[in-house]
């Protein structure tokens, strides 16, 4: 019985659920009730999931501080902050209807959490250097052309380029609109083909990756 | 020192060079003169002049966090200043848990809010969850996703919002990402209803949002910084991005003369192996 709720509900529902929406998406030229109402409900489930994602967090966190495991201090930092944002937003939002509302949740947000925010992007430009340089090495043509490909692009977005040399900028244009875009458009119908198929697959019960489990 | 050692220079080395080039445009500009790509002349095209009429409602999304700001937040600072300016009124949300922090610097950033009102010009939506989904929702039923603003105000309590049921009453979107959330307001909003698209993404996202802006499903894009000063040269306001572009030709000139001492190192132990 349990094996029934497990997979045969479970591949039940997406097929139906599946065959509604392209319904709406392809036959009804204005939306559906249904449609919203299914609609609705995946927004709520996704809302759910990101509650049971918090309660994940806290477990294995948790467990970890208990056992004190590697790394575990960091786990405990995780927690404490987990702890005061959830508390402090909660505050204000009973105080006031929003959570920002709260001077302490505000605080760590606009002078903890947005420097380090900004920070943390910017510090990736120092591992592209130096992973540039060890990398980037034209051990053979495919390599080679890559590299003077992603050189003219780059002095194509730099201005720096087009004060050099006119020039750059329309052979940076080149690799990126002629060279690259019919690329990108192949991997794009490609990869839309595929998901086809993919949800096909799912309709007739021939996908179960996705399913508990998984596997087929 | 011989020219293999080139090969394997240690990355700190490469650290401190980069840190000390990039304070140079910073205590010195330069000032490189910028050309304006095609795709963001079209993009301001399209949020200008006989494009946009005076009432016209906009989505406004804000779909990256702190981390992006100075790549997207440039170019959606002059869009929301070219629209106000054409008189558009504008729904501002997020798929993005910074959305509150990124409407905090909007505000900051657009001058023009001073002269609009609340509820009437412009509102903020705020959050809003559930992937593809929820951007499909939206377009079927905006009040079903947004009960109620930001502030907790009702929807129905909202001036702007009293005609304002579905994609059919909305004239243009603006979607600025990190992720897929351009793709799928393409997916959901142009591809289905013809909404007028446009894309602002990170420089990393160029490559998928410039086919496209070439196949006609954006209007315009916005590519990264680069994206972002264009915008500012246009709209004549230089911001943060003409500031930033300093320094990333800086960056960027370096990180080419790396490559190339990288492979003439490369080059020159293939030579001396041979010999």
């Amino acid at each position: 019985m349990s094996n029934v709720f497990k997979q045969e509900v479970v591949y039940a529902v997406t097929g139906i659920v599946t065959v509604l929406m392209l319904l709406e998406y392809f036959f009804f030229e204005n939306t559906q009730l249904w449609a919203e109402t299914i609609r609705t409900w995946a927004v709520i489930i996704f809302n759910i999931s990101l509650f049971l994602g918090a309660i994940r967090l806290t477990m294995s966190h948790s467990l970890r501080i208990q056992k004190q495991g590697r790394d575990w201090q960091f786990s405990g930092v995780l927690m404490a902050i987990f702890v005061v944002m959830l508390l402090t937003g909660i505050i204000g939002y009973v105080s006031t209807g929003v959570q920002t509302s709260n001077g302490i949740y505000n605080w760590l947000f606009n002078y903890v959490y947005t420097p380090l925010g900004a920070t943390l992007y910017p510090i990736t430009g120092f591992y592209i250097f130096s992973a540039a340089y060890r990398a980037f090495r034209a051990r053979n043509i495919d390599a080679t052309l890559m590299l003077i490909a992603g050189c003219l692009v780059m002095l194509k977005n730099a201005p720096v380029g087009e004060a050099i040399w006119i020039g750059f900028k329309d052979l940076g244009n080149w690799v990126q609109f002629t060279g690259q875009v019919p690329g990108m458009r192949t991997l794009a119908i490609v990869g839309a083909l595929g998901l086809i198929a993919f949800g096909f697959r799912a309709l007739l019960g021939k996908e179960r990756g996705f399913y508990a489990g998984g596997g087929e | 020192m011989s020219l293999g050692k080139l090969a394997d220079i240690d990355r700190r080395v490469f650290y401190w060079i980069l840190f000390i080039a990039l304070m140079v445009p910073f205590l010195n500009p330069i000032g490189f003169p910028i050309t304006i790509s095609p795709n963001t002349q079209d993009l301001y095209d399209g949020v200008t002049g006989d494009e946009v009429d005076e009432g016209e409602v906009w989505i406004l999304n804000f779909g990256y966090g702190v981390s992006a700001w100075s790549e997207c937040h440039p170019a959606v600072t002059v869009c929301t200043k070219a629209l106000f300016r054409e008189g558009a009124k504008i729904i501002i949300t997020g798929t993005h848990y910074d959305v509150e922090l990124t409407y905090n610097k909007l505000q900051d950033t657009v001058p023009d809010f001073a002269e609009k009102v609340y509820g009437v010009d412009y509102v903020f939506a705020g959050y809003m969850t559930g992937g593809e989904s929820v951007v499909a929702q939206l377009a079927s039923d905006i009040k079903s996703v947004f009960p109620q603003d930001h502030f907790g105000t009702p929807y129905d309590d909202i001036p702007m919002l009293q005609d304002i049921e579905d994609y059919s009453d909305i004239d243009g979107v603006l979607s600025s990402d990190t992720g897929d959330f351009g793709t799928h307001f393409m997916t959901q909003w142009q591809g289905a209803y013809g909404t007028k698209l446009a894309e602002i993404g990170i420089a990393m996202n160029g490559s998928t949002d410039l086919p496209r802006w070439q196949a006609g499903n954006f209007f315009g894009v916005s590519v990264g910084s680069r994206g972002g000063a264009e915008l500012e040269q246009l709209i004549g306001e230089l911001g943060e991005a003409t500031t930033a572009m300093d320094s990333i030709s800086v960056s960027h000139l370096l990180l080419i003369i790396a490559i190339i001492i990288g492979n003439i190192g490369v080059i020159t132990e293939k030579l001396g192996g041979k010999n």
